[in-house]
């Protein structure tokens, strides 16, 4: 019987039901679209460790810490390791760099986790100080094989009073996740710094492997306090949150994208509920006539409430769908850099259907109300 | 000879903006079973109420309706939505088909609320719009059908769940008097030979001669 009356209230006006599904769907698409591909703007990226703690300077994400932050830290009870590196900023157009260039005490790929290499490349890098292990998407990209000189101009001069700088290739390492992480390169601190005119002693970051996820917070605030009064104030916390802030600190990803949801969330609402109120009215007779053949109020509210559900799952279905058909296109429009980055989880799937449900609702619950109340009389005297 | 409906002292009053509007004003009415009676009347003489209150589509201000044994006026919305289903059909002025489904599935709208099963529903839906005379037109839409195969439809509808009354609101009004005749005839087809007891609103005097009956009402009363 159900089926029958939402068939019926669907084919009515196909082209109206038609556009009505392609406006949700655009809105599902773009539900979709921001819940997945979010990651990359607010950093929350699958695989991070929280048994990582990172160390930063606290109001100036790209400004530097002394080396002996990172001794203090190593000292704290439940800190099992540390790593520090410091970013040697390559000047891109002029340099066969394209990314970021990681100078790092040579337990980079011990705590780092998220970052894989071979044994042979990870013990050059501790034993030859001229060493480099090239993230694997920009080897590819800039044809850099082992054996060769990684070349770049950086923005910090060079003992010989030039900004060039020079290192050999000894192997490639690659990431869980995020591949644009690969375009990057790992060199060793010690050669960095001592042949760095400036900033020397300096780093940009410390991270921690801790014993006790538990013990996050007392480590991270025993760091903090220790350094809140000093010119080199941190900011400390598992690696997952300070991916996050990060984000942030570029700009209020999170409340811009919420905006935008909450101005298509209502903007379909609106749509949809002048849509099924229409439908409704013009229906009024109908209406009258199936609560004339014995058709109960509460058989009518049910078909109205369900029609409006069938409408938004088929454009949630189809939103989704969308989204899953993007992915691959992005990534390949990022040329590899996003490549299996992505993916639509079922939490978003889920989501996207209780919205759904939340849309059919609040936009069918007024007509199904009238379709309720709507007395035959009155209905038949519209005829 | 028994009385299928009884209609007691019933009055109809609306307050409508603080003014008081009878539009029944203590009618009796006995309809025998297998009765095929016309009500006529001048418009606003609350012919359609009457119809409207022995249907059990509104309910009395004062007074009483027993149809079938039942007291309408006592009976819930859920209660009167289930007794229509199984004892009244209607057939309206202007067919009321919707308009998306075909003939068909238009007549099998009220089976889709018993238990029927989808083969059980088909043959009665058969049945009904064989005895309309068209069996042939079953898969058009209403808009693919006549004023007068659209109103067979809609006396298929009516009579498919085999009620024992037949409520009629100005059946041939929107009909050219060649159909108006064939509808009537095959009202009273369904009176006559299948005991369907019909009551029937109309401004048609050729209409109403096709009742054994005829009565008349004027400002809320029956006058002859």
């Amino acid at each position: 019987m159900y089926w029958t009356l939402i068939k019926t209230g669907l084919i009515r006006k196909r082209i109206r039901t038609f556009l009505t599904i392609m406006s949700l769907f655009v809105a599902f698409l773009l539900y979709g679209s921001l819940q997945t591909f979010s990651s990359i703007f607010t950093g929350s990226v699958k695989g991070l460790s929280a048994q990582n703690l990172i160390v930063m300077p606290r109001y100036d994400m790209f400004g530097k810490l002394p080396i002996s932050v990172a001794q203090y830290v190593e000292s704290l009870d439940g800190v099992e390791d540390v790593m520090y590196f410091d970013y040697l900023m390559p000047i891109k157009l002029e340099s066969m760099m394209d990314g970021v260039v990681f100078a790092s005490s040579p337990n980079f790929f011990d705590i780092y986790t998220r970052f894989q290499a071979p044994d042979e490349a990870k013990q050059a890098l501790k034993s030859t100080r001229s060493s480099a292990i090239v993230g694997k998407l920009m080897a590819e990209k800039k044809g850099i094989k082992i054996g060769d000189k990684l070349s770049f101009k950086s923005t910090s001069m060079n003992q010989d009073g030039s900004y060039n700088w020079s290192f050999d290739v000894v192997g490639f390492y690659t990431v869980t996740q995020l591949a644009g992480d690969e375009m990057a390169a790992i060199v060793n601190y010690e050669s960095v710094d001592e042949a760095r005119l400036s900033e020397k002693g300096t780093i940009s970051m410390i991270m921690a492997r801790i014993a006790n996820p538990n013990m996050a917070d007392s480590i991270s605030d025993k760091v903090d306090d220790r350094f809140m009064n000093s010119s080199y104030a941190t900011r400390t916390g598992p690696e997952s949150m300070m991916a996050v802030e990060m984000a942030s600190e570029v700009a209020d990803i999170e409340l811009i994208m919420t905006a935008i949801l909450l101005s298509v969330f209502f903007t379909i609402l609106l749509v949809s509920a002048n849509t099924m109120s229409q439908s409704i009215r013009e229906r009024t007779i109908e209406i009258g006539v199936l609560k004339c053949l014995g058709y109960k109020d509460r058989q009518l509210f049910v078909s109205v409430m369900l029609e409006a559900t069938f409408l938004t799952f088929c454009a949630t279905g189809l939103g989704l769908l969308g989204t899953l058909l993007l992915i691959p296109v992005v990534e390949q429009l990022s040329d590899g850099v996003l490549a299996n980055t992505f993916n639509l989880e079922l939490e978003i799937i889920f989501g996207g259907f209780i919205l759904g449900l939340i849309v059919a609702f609040l936009a069918a619950s007024v007509p199904a109300y009238q379709a309720l109340t709507l007395r035959v009389v009155d209905a038949l005297r519209e005829d | 000879m028994i009385n299928l409906i009884e209609v007691k002292e019933v009055s109809k009053i609306y307050n409508r903006g603080g003014e008081t509007l009878v539009v029944l004003d203590g009618l009796s009415l006995e309809v025998p079973k297998g009765d095929f009676l016309a009500l006529m009347g001048p418009s606003g003489s609350g012919k359609s109420t009457l119809l409207n209150l022995i249907s059990g589509l509104d309910s009395p201000t004062s007074g009483s309706i027993i149809a079938n044994g039942k007291h309408l006026e006592k009976m819930k919305s859920s209660a009167l939505s289930d007794w229509r289903a199984g004892n009244v059909g209607f057939v309206f002025q202007f067919y009321n088909l919707l308009p998306v489904l075909n003939a068909k599935k238009n007549v099998e709208l009220p089976l889709l609320l018993t238990n029927l099963s989808a083969l059980k529903r088909k043959e009665h839906v058969a049945t009904a719009l064989n005895l309309v005379g068209l069996a042939d037109r079953g898969d058009h839409k209403p808009s693919e059908l006549s004023g007068g195969q659209q109103q067979r439809v809609a006396i298929a509808r009516a009579l498919v769940s085999d009620p024992d009354i037949l409520v009629c609101d100005e059946p041939t009004g929107d009909l050219d008097r060649e159909s108006a005749t064939e509808i009537l005839n095959l009202i009273q087809i369904l009176n006559r030979d299948h005991g369907k007891t019909i009551l029937m609103v109309t401004h048609d005097p050729v209409a109403a001669e096709f009742s054994k009956r005829t009565l008349y009402l004027d400002k809320g009363k029956l006058t002859h």
